[in-house]
């Protein structure tokens, strides 16, 4: 006899498009033309004379054909195909076969911003792109941190990733070498808080002793314990961040942040921008190389889980899924990103 | 067996009074900012907040401010004459430089994209518009706004209305034939396809307009009332089985699910405990439920797929619910 199913059915994934996406970082985009694939649009990515950067639609008005297969041309993109020009705004300026431009010769033109070091791109209603804040991570471009970085396509959707780096207790088993000795033992509560458009969590560790590539950067011994305070925090769709802070003294804390900037290409694919920032031995330069392949390592075998899960759902659907109480951040995930959509009407 | 507790709280915050701003007749204007100069969580148009005055009087007020201001929210408080203690205390006892608590924002009254919208507000129930209609404009939606009152010196922001023209018409009862009550039929009378409406205000304005908007397409009428509305009929008792928790527990006349699962230590959100703010809506998974709040419009009741748990109850024996 088969028991009854309980539990939600879960709803098949859509982005929305009314959200800074973090696109690329600011030193990836030069005076030259780059293409990407973002929330299910082609993007051609320049940046001006004047230094400013640009997000056009990467197809010309005229026949199919990408604009970042032509020739940047001061500030103009000259198609490859058929020689329509086009400014910075996407308007067609110039067609090679008669003097008046046609009606309607234009591509859409992004509202694009640049903080933190990275080049954000807004992809809904461009009126609305005004009314929305920019997430604030402030440690990327501070010299008092120093941060390792890496970028990854996943075949995963960012709600995949989302209620992954909002699951505090899927790391332990997706990347047990790396997971911080305090996650072994019985985990401490979980204080979840909510806001119309935001989740954060918070966990306080007792006492435990450090990773030993923190330890040996801190500079003490790998056998003293030290309590830890982590907090995560959904700053919008488009940006998870994760807060370690070791109290090594009473005074004094060896802090890391744990940037997660997830961007969809589509459904059931995205691209992670991560950084991991420490404010304690910001000088030391070697750490960096060793950092960098660890941390990508550890993202590496994340998104491989995230990639297993999003084939199941490809194969077999969405499913019915249980929930525990531990659940309720990455389902308060879930109504932010329905309450996002429900506004934009989609 | 391990047990990870999980705490589950909305943002709350004791904040600064920047300013108490004498808006209209009995109508105050609270600009609140945090002491520390923190951003404030980022809200959208429709969004209230609780300002927990005591420990026993929490009130909802519709956020009337910019959302693009990260750092100050602001409500409008009218002095109710029927007040039960939240706007004599608001207009008594808060000044500028005074403490509030507030909780949230939370929204059940969002704006939904449209090309069209209709705004029709009574009172007070202007506060929520005045954010929409910063966001219609924006996007270079049509919209229209139509303002009742007792008097013009009763109604708050005409000046900052005044700047929109003929998109807004004032119906000050004092000076209008008809009025805000006898044009409902004219402005709602030809349903429309490419129109939302959104409607706040006193009890007798919202019945009105949801009588008009019964021919309007499901889902184009969109109210917000933060006053409960009277329960019939009595409570019986009746079994809630916690799908989550793996628990189940009889809840009995008197008592609240929310009560009920609060005992037990399981996380649950809310607030006003009468129905109104939506704080505590919980997916129902099974059961029949008995909706005694005034958040979840006709439809959503009758799909049974969410309840609030502070005040409904179950049409039958069982209800399964997600906690």
């Amino acid at each position: 006899m088969t028991q009854p199913f309980h539990g939600r059915v879960a709803t098949p994934v859509v982005v929305p498009t009314d959200c800074w996406y973090a696109v690329t970082p600011s030193s990836a985009i030069g005076h030259e033309l780059t293409a990407l694939r973002v929330v299910g649009r082609p993007v051609v990515l320049f940046r001006t004379s004047g230094g400013e950067a640009v997000a056009l639609e990467d197809r010309c008005a005229h026949r199919a054909y990408p604009l970042s297969a032509g020739t940047l041309d001061g500030d103009t993109i000259r198609c490859g195909l058929c020689g329509f020009v086009y400014d910075a705004g996407g308007q067609c300026v110039h067609v090679p076969t008669q003097s008046r431009v046609p009606l309607g010769a234009h591509v859409d033109a992004y509202p694009v911003r640049e903080s933190d070091g990275l080049v954000w791109v807004w992809f809904g209603e461009p009126g609305r792109a005004r009314l929305h804040r920019l997430p604030e991570l402030p440690w990327l471009a501070d010299p008092a941190w120093a941060t390792v970085r890496g970028e990854q396509q996943v075949a995963a959707s960012f709600l995949l990733l989302h209620e992954n780096f909002a699951d505090v207790t899927q790391v332990p088993f997706v990347a047990p070498e790396i997971s911080p000795a305090v996650l072994g033992s019985v985990p401490p509560p979980l204080q979840v808080t909510v806001s119309e458009t935001t989740v954060s969590l918070r966990r306080e560790f007792p006492p435990a002793r450090m990773p030993a590539w923190q330890s040996a950067l801190v500079g003490l011994p790998d056998t003293e314990e030290f309590a830890t305070v982590q907090e995560g925090y959904l700053l919008s769709p488009a940006v998870w961040v994760d807060y370690w802070d070791v109290q090594t003294t009473p005074e004094a804390w060896a802090r890391l942040r744990f940037t997660q900037l997830v961007t969809p290409i589509d459904e059931r694919s995205s691209r992670l921008l991560w950084a991991v920032s420490r404010d304690f031995a910001v000088a030391d330069g070697s750490a960096t190389e060793e950092l960098t392949a660890m941390f990508g390592n550890y993202y590496a075998r994340v998104l491989v889980a995230m990639e297993t899960a999003q084939g199941v759902i490809d194969l077999d659907g969405p499913g019915r899924e249980v929930n525990v109480s531990a659940d309720v951040v990455g389902l308060k995930i879930r109504e932010i990103v329905e309450a996002l959509l429900v506004e934009e009407g989609a | 067996m391990t047990e990870t507790p999980t705490t589950l709280k909305e943002y709350e915050a004791d904040l600064l009074v920047e300013s108490v701003e004498l808006a209209a007749d009995d109508v105050v204007i609270l600009t609140l900012a945090h002491p520390d100069g923190h951003t404030l969580p980022t809200w959208t148009p429709g969004a209230h907040i609780d300002l927990v005055l005591t420990d026993d009087l929490v009130r909802q007020y519709s956020l009337c401010s910019s959302p693009s201001d990260s750092h100050r929210l602001q409500v409008g408080v009218l002095r109710a004459e029927d007040s039960r203690g939240g706007s004599t205390y608001i207009h008594d006892e808060v000044a500028q430089g005074s403490t509030v608590r507030v909780r949230g924002p939370r929204n059940h009254f969002p704006l939904v994209s449209s090309p069209r919208y209709l705004f029709i507000a009574g009172g007070i129930g202007v506060t929520p518009m005045l954010p929409m209609i910063e966001e219609a404009e924006a996007v270079g939606a049509d919209w229209e706004l139509v303002y009742g009152g007792r008097t013009r010196a009763s109604m708050a922001f005409i000046s900052t209305l005044e700047q929109y023209g003929d998109k807004v018409t004032l119906v000050p009862r004092d000076e209008s034939q008809p009025s805000l009550s006898g044009r409902i039929d004219t402005l709602l009378g030809t349903p429309r396809s490419d129109t939302l409406v959104y409607c706040c205000g006193p009890e007798a304005l919202l019945e009105a307009v949801e009588a008009a908007c019964a021919s309007w397409p499901s889902g184009a009428l969109h109210v917000e009332r933060f006053h409960a509305k009277a329960v019939e009929g009595e409570d019986t008792a009746f079994e809630v089985v916690l799908a989550r928790s793996g628990q189940t527990i009889t809840v009995p006349p008197g008592q609240s699910i929310f009560h009920a699962v609060e005992e037990l230590g399981i996380p649950v959100l809310g607030s006003c405990h009468e129905g109104v703010c939506g704080t505590c809506e919980t997916v129902v998974l099974e059961g029949d439920v008995d909706h005694r709040d005034v958040v979840l419009s006709d439809s959503e009741k009758a799909s049974n797929e969410t309840m609030m748990v502070c005040v409904s109850r179950c049409r039958g024996d069982r209800l399964v619910i997600d906690l």
